[in-house]
């Protein structure tokens, strides 16, 4: 089974670790994950500049890893990106912005990608909200 | 064609659990996630509407969540671990997730 996964909310938020975790899982299920996008306050878990305390789960640095390992297609939203201060080394140029904090795993691109992943998968899970 | 509602704001801060109960279809389920397990807080009056509808209502509700709230899972319904949750999303045509 496919699945494209959209998550909505950042990294602090809990529904970005059910995403993760309902990531995990399904991969562990033997599924494949066609794309992973990240829209609206969901683009900050894709900054590399997130600083989680010592107790906490660091989402970032765990989608980071999850996205690497598996070697996925993790796509930030340029749109809800570039007005989140969330920029790549490409956008910080163009917009002469003093910082870059957003690297590979991450991709910067347009809601095509998601379009186009909903139409490749067998299923569209949302995740977002608290 | 059958959904599965994911909803995961409280109950008790908006109407999103009404709306999602009065257009849920015949093969359609409930998952309950985050602090939408709030729902099943023991003589509220949201679990009394969840319970009038037992009868046909497929209700399931995330593990990890209830356990964080110190929740109980009702009897009628359907306590699911995240492996569960992807043959949910499966198992219907379509998820619905009330952002």
């Amino acid at each position: 089974m496919k699945f494209a996964i959209a998550l909505y909310s950042a990294a602090h938020s809990p529904s970005s670790r059910r995403a993760l975790r309902f990531a995990e899982a399904a991969l562990a299920s033997g599924h494949e994950i066609v794309r992973l996008f990240f829209y609206q306050d969901g683009v900050h878990n894709a900054s590399s500049n997130v600083v989680t305390p010592q107790d906490e789960q660091d989402l970032t640095q765990q989608w980071a890893a999850f996205v690497s390992h598996h070697q996925l297609d993790g796509v930030v939203c340029i749109a809800a990106a570039l007005r989140r201060g969330v920029l790549n080394e490409d956008e910080a140029a163009r917009y002469q912005r003093p910082a870059v904090n957003l690297k590979a795993p991450w991709e910067l691109s347009g809601l095509g990608q998601l379009h186009d992943a909903i139409q490749s998968a067998d299923r569209l899970i949302c995740f977002g909200g608290p | 064609m059958s959904t599965l509602h994911v909803l995961s704001h409280s109950p008790f801060s908006d109407t999103r659990l009404g709306s999602c109960l009065r257009i849920l279809g015949t093969d359609d389920a409930l998952l309950l996630c985050g602090d939408a397990v709030y729902a099943l807080q023991p003589h509220s009056s949201i679990l009394k509407t969840l319970e009038a509808k037992s009868d046909t209502l497929k209700l399931f509700v995330l593990e990890e969540d209830l356990l964080a709230r110190n929740l109980e899972c009702l009897p009628w319904a359907t306590c699911v671990d995240y492996p569960r949750f992807v043959e949910l999303s499966i198992h219907y045509d379509k998820v619905n997730s009330w952002l």
